[in-house]
């Protein structure tokens, strides 16, 4: 079977009829993924920028990024859920959309970075760690997640 | 009144700069990005603030503390909000205009910024007293849930405009084409 098949089965399955059978269905969905995105940066973008040094500097970062981190996965758990649902909505769609791609290749980099690369790294005291290490790491976050939201937001306009 | 609106609507729609945004797909479509991608800004800080408000984040912090500093990171957000909110506005201003969900959220917007001034004055005058407390006292977790209520309220309508559920010229019920502005005769939501 060939990976265009999955993706029309998901979009025949309950789910995908679900999703598809009322507009306002799909809409409500999108809007919880959009309240999602604002926890998500509520969780990405503190901890970035207390790592760059430009706010709550007077906060210890660690205390700051810990407990952003459990916020994130919250957040993230909703974006994939909704996600989930919305892609079964419209998979075909999605399928022949190159903005739907960038945004998977771009959110699974994000992804591995995160649970592979940033969190273990943050949880060791940042002061022991080289600053510009932070600071490249908070960079790189905020530069994937930017990516992640803005190739998102395509595929709606390129369908 | 709402004659007016529509005059209104349709003189910046008139403009160039209304009729170049519409007409181009990538300005068009940059400004709804970042309008969008911005709530991560805007609403993230709001969301820390209200969160520590309620005592469910960064609670080892005094909350006064995490308003003031995470204060211009967040305004900064809402006005690219605002900024690019205007824009999006003028550039589909007539449907806009006659829009329930458009409507909707202006009046979200108005409550949720009276609740953020008078939580802002609850605020400076209880630096001393609950500020260091992890959990925030009743009145003010309360304001602090209105505000993600009122918040999650704007983004529903802000992406439901999207939406032609209730363009003028349907068969919509009188009470929506009374909300939505819609005026008599006038063929509304095919145009800008």
């Amino acid at each position: 079977m060939s990976l265009l098949h999955y993706f029309e089965a998901l979009e025949a399955s309950p789910i995908g009829v679900f999703v598809k059978d009322k507009a306002a269905t799909f809409a409500c969905i999108e809007a919880v993924h959009l309240m999602a995105l604002a926890l998500l940066g509520a969780a990405v973008i503190t901890s970035d920028l207390r790592l760059l040094g430009v706010v709550m500097r007077d906060v210890p970062s660690n205390a700051v990024t810990d407990q952003a981190h459990r916020w994130f996965k919250v957040a993230l758990t909703v974006l994939l859920i909704t996600g989930f649902f919305m892609l079964a909505g419209v998979a075909t769609k999605c399928y022949h959309n190159p903005f739907y791609w960038a945004k998977m290749i771009t959110l699974g980099i994000g992804i591995v970075f995160v649970f592979a690369i940033r969190a273990p790294l943050l949880r060791k005291d940042h002061a022991q760690l080289h600053p510009v290490t932070l600071k490249l790491v908070a960079l790189a976050s905020l530069t994937i997640w930017f990516l992640v939201a803005a190739s998102g937001r395509w595929i709606g306009f390129s369908g | 009144m709402n004659e007016l609106l529509l005059k209104f609507a349709e003189a910046i729609g008139a403009t160039w700069i209304s009729v170049a945004l519409h007409e181009s797909f990538y300005m068009y479509g940059w400004v709804e990005s970042i309008h969008v991608i911005t709530l991560m800004l805007s609403l993230g800080m709001l969301i820390v603030i209200d969160l520590r408000m309620l005592g469910l984040w960064l609670t080892d912090v005094p909350a006064s503390r995490i308003a003031q500093r995470l204060d211009r990171p967040m305004l900064i957000g809402f006005s690219i909000m605002v900024v690019t909110g205007v824009l999006l506005y003028v550039g589909i201003p007539i449907r806009t205009t006659q829009s329930l969900w458009f409507r909707i959220k202006l009046i979200l917007l108005v409550v949720a910024f009276i609740n953020a001034w008078l939580f802002r004055r609850h605020m400076q005058a209880s630096v001393g007293s609950w500020d260091v407390a992890p959990v925030p006292p009743r009145r003010t977790r309360v304001a602090a849930a209105l505000s993600l209520t009122l918040w999650a309220g704007v983004v529903c309508c802000g992406r439901f405009i999207a939406y032609d559920w209730f363009d003028c010229g349907q068969n919509n019920p009188a009470f929506i084409d009374w909300a939505a502005g819609c005026i008599a005769g006038e063929e509304g939501g095919q145009h800008g």
